[in-house]
């Protein structure tokens, strides 16, 4: 106990003192709330304005775009059109009658030069009247897929407008007709308390599931390092001459774990001073961000944070016992970081489906667990049972995967030789 | 004074390579004891298992000294034969943390380090991290927290590699003091000629086995034959193609002769009149590499040791 302590203390001090941990400690949080803040600033000052020239072959969709962007034209592709970060203006040009490619032509070589166009949309002449009719978009990029979506729902608007009102229907009364709904998110807690859901809980989830999983991928490659540096300065026979391997390795993963702790219980800290200072903020725009930051939330958070901690600095422990320098661990850390984190690339659809089977198999799955039912907690009400289960499987990961590591850590770290195949490290699990 | 370390029969196999294959050995308390061969023949493998780092495959490791209740890992201090320490840490603090690992609370050796801190002439360095200390003084510090547990046992691999002369015999004397003060030392070398001065026990190795063990004087004496030392000037390179000689190992200006059954030493010293100049010619007890070139045949040490 007393060695493991000794070992627990380096450990914990070296990494502390270390200026890595003080400037993560620090610059994540500044770095997390930029990363968040930014896309809404960016939102809120928009890009600049899109200039967009529009030919119209059927020469009467004059009223759909002559003017700035109604504020209150009903958009069906999209949500509410103060999301959109962009201005777009148009200018009309009536081609009806005359060949509309053959008049697009002076605006498509201008394309993208300098006071030019943005884009060229063409409305062929048979739009109004053919079903497989096609209208084009022409820009310099492929991805510009947002304007090109409202100049088609605009287009398509207006298109359907004046086949109604071929068929004898009064344009106000097609415009009353064909008026959205707003839909507004509920989440009924099995309480049944009424929750309103939306886009900032969305992104303090996201928040959540990042601090959950960022600092085990890098104290998880600390630890390596460690083990690595260990062998390179050849220390490690003094340690394993002095206590037993499985002593070591404790020490070791705990004191990282100790490190990691300290590192989110500042950030905790900060993002509540942050959250209590913006509460008022979020207040107004009408969600109640406090309904996600329950109580049991944190409780949650600290439990799968452990368990998928543990398991991902295991994991990079045998990597570190079984590469002899940097370099090689260079090559095995590619495929262990992407391995661990598949649930994080699933995190959309396992935040939008939380009861879906793909969220529910993963979040009970050994590795993948921690991450993925903390994911669920936070924006669903899992069956306790699955709680229950993801956790026990997560401890029996946990104890599993110690086991694996203290055996190969023991014949691994005094192994200077070239790194173990697949079938070596199996008889080192035997022979240890 | 009895024993304090019985080694019985161990055996450890890598693979296809038996790297230990059959020790047994006791070590006697009180004694400086130099575990011998050349490199490759075991020593290492051998003492990472008395110190736990591996387990034998076959054969036990027995603790033979007083029982006062520290465990036996807890007595041992060791000293490496792959030099290593924490580089980003503080020379004290690493010691405290040296000492820990075997047991010791900090409080007690923080008097003790500053006695061997003066001892090794490192006091002005001790706020210095390890990385800014010189190789010979990285050596004195980890030599330093090999003793700084004060342990019964103390095994060196190696311990004079990469230090200078002045060092080299401020180690010789350090072990001399341990072993008057009732310390045990094992030292596990190749360099034949160091551990002629210090050990006063042997044991020999070759190829995972014990060639020879005894006192020094002991081993001497088994052989049985004496040795012909010449010192000389000019080309000796004739001496070996001599009737009269069964091996000779010659450097440039001197040679250990072992002559042939029945041969006479006269002989030989009439053959160097008039091609070399001889400034010394003595027959004498052989000295270890010879005795070991006779145990193990033509494999020769020599070269090894004078690297």
């Amino acid at each position: 106990m007393k060695k493991m302590f000794a070992v627990f203390k380096r450990e914990y001090l070296q990494a502390v003192r270390k200026k890595m941990f003080i400037i993560m400690t620090f610059l994540m949080p500044v770095l997390m709330i930029a990363l968040f803040v930014l896309p809404s600033l960016i939102a809120a000052r928009g890009l600049g304005t899109k200039h967009v020239v529009v030919l119209d072959g059927t020469g009467q969709l004059k009223d759909a775009f002559a003017g700035p962007e109604k504020k209150d034209a009903p958009d069906t592709s999209l949500g509410k059109r103060g999301d959109l970060p962009q201005q777009m203006q148009t200018d009309y040009v009536d081609a009806g009658g005359k060949n509309v490619e053959q008049a697009a032509k002076p605006y498509l070589d201008q394309l993208g030069e300098k006071n030019g166009y943005d884009g060229v949309f063409v409305v062929p002449a048979d739009a109004l009247t053919s079903e497989s009719a096609k209208l084009k978009y022409y820009s310099r990029s492929a991805t510009d897929f947002m304007t090109r979506e409202r100049l088609s729902s605009r287009t398509n608007r207006a298109v359907q407008q004046h086949r109604f009102a071929a068929r004898g229907i009064n344009a106000a009364d097609v415009q009353k007709l064909m008026k959205d709904l707003d839909v507004d998110a509920v989440q009924l807690s099995k309480g049944g308390e009424q929750k309103k859901a939306g886009m900032a809980n969305f992104l303090v989830g996201f928040i959540f599931i990042a601090l959950l999983f960022i600092p085990s991928f890098i104290y998880g490659l600390e630890i390596m390092r460690g083990i690595i540096q260990e062998k390179t300065d050849r220390v490690v026979e003094v340690l394993v001459s002095s206590m037993s391997a499985k002593q070591l390795l404790v020490g070791k993963i705990l004191g990282v774990a100790a490190v990691g702790l300290t590192q989110i219980g500042v950030w905790l800290t900060m993002i509540g001073l942050i959250a209590t200072a913006g509460l008022s903020a979020f207040a107004l725009a009408g969600e109640n961000v406090l309904q996600i930051l329950r109580p049991s939330v944190f409780i949650y958070f600290v439990i799968f944070f452990i368990l998928g901690y543990l398991t991902y600095v295991c994991v990079y422990a045998i990597g570190g016992a079984v590469c002899n320098s940097e370099k090689e661990a260079q090559q095995l850390i590619m495929p262990i970081t992407m391995t661990m984190m598949v649930p994080w690339f699933l995190m959309f659809p396992i935040i939008t489906n939380p009861d879906s089977s793909l969220a529910v198999g993963f979040s009970l799955a050994p590795v993948y667990g921690p991450l993925t039912m903390f994911a669920r907690t936070l924006v669903a009400e899992p069956p306790l049972w699955h709680i229950a289960v993801s956790i026990l499987v997560s401890i029996g990961t946990v104890f599993a995967f110690f086991w694996v590591t203290a055996k190969i850590f023991r014949v691994g770290i005094l192994s200077y030789g070239k790194r173990p195949t697949l079938p070596e490290l199996w008889r080192w699990l035997k022979v240890a | 004074m009895g024993d304090i370390l019985a080694v019985r029969d161990i055996v450890k196999v890598f693979g296809d390579v038996r790297a230990v294959d059959g020790i047994s050995f006791t070590v006697r308390q009180g004694t400086i004891t130099g575990l011998l061969g050349r490199n490759g023949a075991g020593k290492t493998t051998t003492i990472r298992m008395i110190t736990g780092i591996f387990m034998p495959d076959s054969g036990d490791i027995r603790w033979l000294g007083s029982d006062s209740g520290i465990s036996f890992r807890d007595r041992i201090g060791y000293l490496p034969e792959e030099r290593g320490l924490y580089k980003q840490m503080r020379i004290v603090e690493l010691l405290l943390f040296l000492a820990e690992i075997k047991g010791r609370r900090p409080a007690d050796v923080r008097k003790k380090i500053d006695y061997w801190l003066e001892r090794f002439e490192l006091t002005e360095k001790r706020g210095a991290k390890v990385e800014e200390l010189s190789k010979g003084n990285q050596q004195k510090v980890q030599l330093i927290g090999t003793l700084l547990h004060d342990p019964d046992l103390i095994i060196l691999d190696e311990p004079q590699s990469g230090l200078d002369p002045v060092n080299m015999v401020l180690v010789r004397n350090l072990l001399r003091d341990l072993r008057d003060e009732g310390k045990t030392i094992l030292l596990s070398t190749h360099m034949m000629g160091e551990a002629e001065r210090m050990a006063d026990e042997i044991i020999l190795i070759h190829r995972g086995q014990v060639v020879l063990e005894g006192t020094l004087d002991e081993v001497r004496g088994a052989s049985g034959k004496k040795a012909l030392h010449i010192d000389f000037d000019g080309d000796g390179s004739f001496l070996g193609q001599l009737p009269q000689v069964q091996h000779a190992a010659v450097d440039s200006n001197v040679a250990e002769i072992t002559l042939a059954d029945g041969a006479d030493s006269q002989q030989v010293l009439e053959a160097c009149l008039g091609r070399v100049r001889i400034r010394r010619f003595e027959l004498a007890t052989p000295s270890l590499e010879q005795i070991f070139i006779e145990k193990v045949g033509d494999e020769t040490l020599s070269h090894e040791g004078s690297r």
